[in-house]
């Protein structure tokens, strides 16, 4: 009983995984870095992406308010004059640290914006790959009043 | 989804704003409803990609992401793609000014 029960399980995972459409890019992190997406620190989740290579502090820009009123949206700016390949954002504030991973082309502009949830006061990580195969850092701490992801 | 691009001293200024409700494990739970986020995000001119982000459901409901780029002159089109948790894609267009 139990055995064919374990049958039908694998069997529904299966056909699960094989009507997911290819990826639309050539370099998903959310396939290539699994880990990194339930990683519930910044360390954990930045290590998982990019190793545990030393970075360099003070190239990158963090753009966010020191305040935050609506944790449901807190808007992270990322603004460097460095040739970036890959700029991943990470937080303390949720269950899990990963928050999106940008991808940009050779000679690309690095300034981008989002808007993210916070649910507590936290740090806000930015980690990015130049495409001279350093890394690079940035930290701010953001105080949130109200929290967003649901309470 | 709303799309807005500018074309200014050969930089791209391009402005996208998704329909999604981005709900993670956790909120899924405490509202009663399906996790439902989107994953990936690329945005291609010409057929080639000028910038592309893989996503997760603590960005903000209906995500909103400024980007820039160069390369594109005005005219020209660009295409924003989307695809969530359940492999639902969404495309959308619109011309740089």
């Amino acid at each position: 009983m139990q055995r064919r029960k374990f049958l039908s399980l694998s069997a529904t995972a299966a056909a699960v995984a094989s009507v997911l459409p290819a990826s639309l890019s050539a370099t998903d992190f959310r396939t290539t870095a699994p880990k990194a997406w339930e990683a519930p620190s910044s360390k954990e989740a930045i290590e998982a992406l990019f190793g545990s290579a030393a970075m360099i502090d003070g190239q990158i820009e963090i753009k966010a308010p020191k305040l935050a009123e609506n944790g449901g949206a807190v808007p992270i700016g990322i603004k460097s004059n460095l040739d970036l390949a890959t700029v991943a954002l990470f937080q303390d504030a949720n269950p899990r640290s990963a928050v999106v991973v940008f991808e940009l082309p050779e000679n690309g502009v690095a300034d981008l914006m989002t808007k993210i949830k916070m649910r507590k006061t936290a740090n806000v990580t930015v980690v990015a790959k130049g495409r001279d195969g350093k890394l690079y850092s940035a930290v701010q701490k953001v105080e949130v009043s109200i929290g967003g992801c649901g309470g | 989804m709303k799309i807005k691009a500018k074309e200014k001293k050969g930089i791209v200024e391009v402005k996208i704003l998704l329909d999604n409700p981005m709900i993670g494990k956790e909120e899924s739970v405490l509202k009663k409803t399906e996790v439902d986020f989107l994953t990936h995000v690329t945005a291609k001119v010409n057929g080639k990609i000028v910038w592309e982000a893989s996503t997760g459901p603590f960005l903000s409901k209906n995500p909103y992401f400024m980007f820039n780029f160069k390369g594109a002159k005005k005219g020209d089109e660009i295409v924003i793609e989307t695809i969530d948790n359940k492999g639902k894609t969404e495309s959308d267009k619109d011309a740089i000014k």
